[in-house]
C-alpha cells in the first residue's frame, strides 16, 4: 500500500465457559467460541484499522485486508508518529491447577457449594455465577516482531439477598485469578455475602458531607483508579481532556504518597506483552506526591512523552487503547491500627460497589458497598450507601497516613466500549476532608 | 404462512441443515444468526486520526431437551458442528425446568421498522458527519474539542427454529459524538437513531460546546434540598441501573426486586406511564419480534402510577407459570436471550416544568454504583446548572444528588414537554421537587 509507514495483525481465538445458579437451579453453563482479528495500518497520516469477527489467516488474502484497511487510512488527517519502543515478552505466570484439567460438572458442583453456603433465613435470593476465558494471542507487524501466548483467567462472584419489613439489601463477592482454577474450598465466600447482606438491613444511612475517612484496600485501590490512574492515560492527555496535562512534575499529593500502574506483576491485570507488541514495565504515576509519569502507547509517548508505552490493551478483536492493568497505592509505613488511631473520628469505607471520573474536569465518584462509623478511633455503626466523590487535584493532598499493607483486587474497567481485566490495590489509606455522600438527613 | 425474503435466505442454506441435524438429536432448537458491517471514524480534537470498519457476525445455538436449556455460540458458522454439540453437552448440565415448546410461526409484517436503506455505510461520510459536528461547535469558541465519533452500520439478523420459524430483518444505525472542554469544565454531547435524517450532527457539536462553555466558572451550593429537573439523560442512567431491571419477571420472582408484590399499587407519581412500544416506525429497538421469535406487542408496566405488569421471556414464563411478554433480548451477536425491553417509554402529562428555578441535571457521574436492591444512589452532577424561567443561568461548580430511584418516582412533579431516545430509552425531562443536594 503506497505511503503505509507501519501494519500490524492482533488475532485472538479462545474460549469462554460460564456457570450461572440461581436459587439452587443451573440456569446456564457451557462453554461458546471466538475468534477477532484487528489488522491496523498507519497511512501517511492517521490509522486505517479493520476488525474482523471468525479471522482466518490466508497468505494470499492478508494483502488485500492491508489494501483495505490503508483506504480507510486514507480518510484521517491527523499526522500519528509512533515511538521507538523496547520489544519483549514476560512468561505468563504458571497456574497452581489448571482449569482445562477440570470437568464442567465438577466446577459447577464446587459453585454450586459457594451458592449454598449463602443460605440464611433472611437471606430470599442467592445467584452464583463462574466465568472462565481463555484467550490464544498471536501479533505480527511489519518491523517483523512476532509473539504468541496463551492465558486464562477464571474466577466466580456470589450474591446474596436479605430482605425483612420491606428492606432489601445485598452482599455480593467476587473472586477472579490468573493463578488457575479457585472454586475449591470457597464456601466462606458464599458465606460472607449472605452475612454482609444481612447485616445491612440494620444498617444506617449516612449523613452526607466533608469528613476524615479510612479506605479499606479495596476502596482505595478504585481511588488510585478512578481519582488517578483514568487522567494519567496518555490518549487522555493528548487530547487536552485531562486534569493532569501540563502537570509533569508539580507536586499535587502529600509527600508519602505514590501510585502506580505496573502491567508485569502477576496480578489480573496482568500482561505479558502489550497489544501493540510492546514490552511492559511499571510506570509512577505519583512519586512521592508529584505527577511523574503518563501511560502510553507509542502514538500518545510519541506526542506527549513522559512515561513508557507498555500500556495498550485490547478487547480481542478491538483496536488497542492506552489502559490501566494493576494500580495501585504504595504502602506506607503506619499499621492498620494507627491508621485508625489518627482518624479519630469520621467514617470507615469497606469494598467497592464501581466508580466513574470526568477526567477533563477532574471529577470522580466512587460507592463502597458498605462502612462503619469511626469514633475515638474504633469502628462503630454499620452504615449503607456511602459514596465519595472529589476532585482530583485537591483530593491527593488530603490523603496524610498510607498504611503498610497492600492488597490487590482483581476487576473490570471500561473504556471505549471494551471492558479489560484489571486489579487496583492499595493499604488502608486515611483521607482527610472526603466529600462523602449518603442520603441520611438530619 | 409467514413472510420471508427469498433473497436472504437462499444465502444460508447451512442454517437449515444445522435446524434438521438439531432436531434429530433434541427436541427442539433455536438457532440466531446475526452479520453486520461499519465504519467509524474518530476526532482527535479537530483532525481524523483514525478510521476503522468492523466486519461482525455471531452464530448461537439454544437446544432444548426434556426442559433442558443448551446453548453455544461462535463467530465461525463454518463451525456450526462444534457450536452444536457445545450447546447439547451445556444443555445436560441445566437443571430440567418446565418448558412448553419455542414459538410457532406468526403471521409477521414485511417492512423492516428501523432500516434506512439509503444508509451510506462509507467512510467519507463519516467525515462528512464530524465536520458538522465541528460547523455546530464552532458557535462557542472557547470550547476546545477534545475527542469526536461519528459511525454507521447496518446489519441483518435471522432467527430459526424447529418449530419452523424463519424470520429475518435488517437494521441500520447512525451515531455521532463530541467532548469539549473550556478551562476544566467539559461538555459532552451524542445522538443515534435508524435513519440518517434523525440525526442533527451540527446541533450535537453545539450542545457539547455549549455545556463545556457555559458550565464554566459555577457557583458552590450549600448542601441541602432543592427542586431539580433531571435531562432525559441524568433520568436513563438512573431508571435503567435500578427501575427497570426491577421490572424483569426473573428478578421478581428470585427475589430481586423491590416491586416484588406490588402489581395493582402505586409506584410512581400519579398520570405517570411506563411501557414498552417495540412498533414505532423507526425506533432504535422497533422489532417484529423478539429474540426468541415471539411477536412483540405493547407491554404497559405502569399505567397512571399503578404497577400492571413485569416483563417476561419464554424460560421465566414457563418455570413461573406466566405468559411470555415478548421482551426477550440478546446482548450482541453472540448472547442468549434474556429478559429486556426494546423501547422503553416512560410518558403523562407534558408540560413546562422549567417555570420555577431548579437545579438542571444534565447528566450524572456514577448511576451504576447505584444500590440496584434499595435503589439508594449517591452521584455527582455533570453540568449542574441553576434553571430559570427555562433558561440555564448560573452553572453550579460541583455537586452530589443522593436519594432513592423508587422514592424519587412517587416524587415526580412534572414531566417535560418533548422526549428524547437515550439507547433503548426514549424519555422526557422530569422535574422532581426536593431533592438532596450535597454542596462543597
Amino acid at each position: 500500500m503506497p505511503g503505509s509507514r507501519y501494519y500490524d495483525l492482533r488475532h485472538v481465538t479462545g474460549q469462554v465457559t460460564h456457570i450461572d445458579i440461581d436459587n439452587g437451579v443451573v440456569e446456564s453453563a457451557g462453554t461458546s467460541f471466538f475468534s477477532k482479528a484487528v489488522i491496523r495500518v498507519l497511512g501517511p497520516r492517521g490509522w486505517g484499522i479493520l476488525q474482523i469477527d471468525n479471522y482466518i489467516p490466508l497468505p494470499g488474502k492478508f494483502a488485500e485486508l492491508l489494501e483495505s484497511a490503508g483506504r480507510l487510512a486514507q480518510v484521517t488527517e491527523e499526522p500519528v508518529s509512533l515511538a521507538d519502543v523496547s520489544r519483549a515478552v514476560i512468561p505468563v505466570p504458571a497456574v497452581q491447577e489448571d482449569c482445562r484439567d477440570v470437568s464442567i460438572e465438577e466446577k459447577s458442583m464446587l459453585l454450586a457449594e459457594i451458592e449454598r453456603a449463602a443460605i440464611h433465613p433472611r437471606v430470599v435470593s442467592r445467584r452464583a455465577g463462574y466465568l472462565e476465558r481463555i484467550e490464544n494471542v498471536r501479533f505480527s507487524d511489519s518491523s517483523g516482531d512476532e509473539y504468541a501466548y496463551g492465558i486464562c483467567r477464571s474466577g466466580f462472584s456470589v450474591m446474596a439477598v436479605a430482605s425483612h419489613n420491606g428492606d432489601i439489601q445485598m452482599g455480593y463477592e467476587r473472586e477472579h485469578s490468573i493463578h488457575g482454577f479457585n472454586l475449591r474450598h470457597r464456601q466462606e465466600t458464599g458465606k460472607k455475602a449472605a452475612d454482609i447482606a444481612v447485616a445491612l438491613l440494620d444498617a444506617g444511612a449516612v449523613k452526607g458531607g466533608k469528613m476524615r475517612a479510612v479506605l479499606d484496600p479495596e476502596l482505595a485501590g478504585v481511588f488510585a483508579h478512578e481519582a488517578v490512574g483514568h487522567a494519567s492515560e496518555g490518549d487522555l492527555i493528548h487530547e487536552g481532556n485531562s486534569v493532569l496535562r501540563d502537570m509533569i512534575g508539580k507536586t499535587i499529593g502529600s509527600a508519602h504518597l505514590t501510585i502506580v500502574d505496573d502491567p508485569a506483576i502477576p496480578e489480573f491485570g496482568f500482561e505479558p506483552v502489550d497489544a501493540e507488541g510492546v514490552a511492559v514495565g511499571r510506570t509512577e504515576i505519583i512519586k512521592n506526591g508529584m505527577v511523574n509519569a503518563f501511560l502510553h502507547d507509542r502514538e500518545t509517548l510519541a506526542a506527549v512523552g513522559n512515561g513508557i508505552a507498555g500500556h495498550a490493551r485490547a478487547m480481542p478483536g478491538e483496536p488497542p487503547l492506552v489502559r490501566m492493568s494493576n494500580t495501585f497505592i504504595e504502602s506506607g509505613d503506619a499499621t492498620t491500627d494507627e491508621v485508625f488511631a489518627e482518624c479519630k473520628n469520621g467514617i470507615f469505607l469497606v469494598g467497592s460497589r464501581g466508580g466513574q471520573v470526568d477526567p477533563g474536569r477532574g471529577i470522580f465518584q466512587f460507592n463502597a458497598e458498605y462502612g462503619y462509623l469511626i469514633e475515638r478511633g474504633e469502628r462503630t455503626r454499620m452504615v449503607r450507601d456511602v459514596s465519595l466523590s472529589g476532585e482530583i487535584l485537591s483530593t491527593l493532598h488530603g490523603i496524610v497516613l498510607c498504611g503498610n499493607e497492600r492488597v490487590m483486587h482483581p476487576g473490570y474497567c471500561g473504556k471505549g466500549g471494551q471492558s479489560v481485566p484489571v486489579s487496583d490495590g492499595a493499604p488502608h489509606v486515611l483521607l482527610s476532608e472526603a466529600v462523602v455522600g449518603g442520603s441520611g438527613m438530619d | 404462512m409467514f413472510s420471508f425474503p427469498k433473497r436472504w435466505w437462499a444465502a444460508v442454506e447451512w442454517i437449515e441443515a444445522l435446524v434438521r441435524e438439531g432436531a434429530k438429536r433434541v427436541e427442539e432448537i433455536e438457532v440466531y444468526y446475526a452479520a453486520g458491517t461499519s465504519v467509524s471514524a474518530d476526532l482527535k480534537q479537530r483532525r481524523v486520526s483514525l478510521c476503522t470498519s468492523s466486519r461482525d457476525c455471531g452464530l448461537c445455538i439454544r437446544t432444548v431437551d426434556k426442559g433442558r436449556i443448551g446453548s453455544s455460540s461462535t463467530n465461525d458458522p463454518d463451525q456450526w458442528r462444534a457450536c452444536l454439540d457445545a450447546a447439547i453437552a451445556s444443555g445436560s448440565l441445566a437443571t430440567p425446568q418446565a418448558w412448553e415448546g419455542l414459538p410457532d410461526p406468526a403471521q409477521i409484517p414485511d417492512a423492516d421498522l428501523s432500516f434506512d436503506p439509503s444508509l451510506p455505510v462509507e467512510p467519507d461520510h463519516t467525515r462528512d458527519l464530524l465536520s458538522s459536528l465541528l460547523e455546530g461547535a464552532a458557535k462557542y469558541p472557547d470550547a476546545t474539542i477534545t475527542s469526536g465519533s461519528a459511525g454507521l452500520a447496518t446489519g441483518k439478523v435471522i432467527l430459526a427454529n424447529s418449530r419452523g420459524i424463519r424470520y429475518s430483518s435488517r437494521q441500520t444505525g447512525i451515531s455521532v459524538s463530541l467532548e469539549a472542554i473550556s478551562g476544566q469544565s467539559t461538555g459532552y454531547e451524542f445522538d443515534h437513531a435508524s435513519f440518517r435524517e434523525q440525526v442533527d450532527p451540527r446541533s450535537v457539536g453545539e450542545r457539547a460546546a455549549f455545556f463545556a462553555s457555559r458550565s464554566a466558572g459555577g457557583e458552590d451550593i450549600v448542601t441541602g434540598g432543592y427542586d431539580i429537573i433531571l435531562s432525559p439523560i441524568a433520568y436513563a442512567d438512573l431508571l435503567s441501573n435500578v427501575f427497570v431491571p426491577a421490572l424483569s419477571g426473573r428478578n421478581v420472582h428470585q427475589g430481586r426486586s423491590r416491586l416484588e408484590g406490588k402489581i395493582g399499587e402505586s409506584v410512581t407519581a400519579p398520570g405517570i406511564s411506563m411501557f414498552d412500544d417495540p412498533h414505532i416506525s423507526r425506533a432504535n429497538g422497533s422489532t417484529w419480534w423478539d429474540a426468541e421469535g415471539t411477536p412483540t406487542k405493547r407491554v404497559d408496566f405502569v399505567r397512571d402510577g399503578v404497577l400492571e405488569q413485569f416483563a417476561y421471556d419464554l424460560k421465566t414464563a414457563y418455570r413461573f407459570g406466566k405468559t411470555t411478554t415478548g421482551s426477550a433480548v440478546r446482548g450482541g451477536f453472540t448472547g442468549i436471550p434474556s429478559i429486556g425491553h426494546h423501547n422503553f417509554i416512560v410518558d403523562g402529562k407534558r408540560e413546562d416544568i422549567t417555570g420555577e428555578r431548579a437545579v438542571y441535571v444534565h447528566s450524572v457521574v456514577g448511576a451504576h454504583t447505584a444500590n440496584p436492591m434499595s435503589g439508594d444512589f449517591s452521584v455527582e452532577i455533570g453540568n449542574p446548572f441553576w434553571m430559570e424561567a427555562g433558561e440555564f443561568a448560573t452553572p453550579i461548580r460541583s455537586a452530589m444528588l443522593a436519594g432513592n430511584v423508587f422514592d424519587l418516582h412517587r416524587e415526580i412533579a412534572g414531566l417535560g414537554r418533548g422526549s428524547r431516545a437515550i439507547g433503548s430509552y426514549i424519555l422526557p425531562s422530569i422535574r422532581i421537587n426536593k431533592q438532596h443536594i450535597i454542596g462543597k
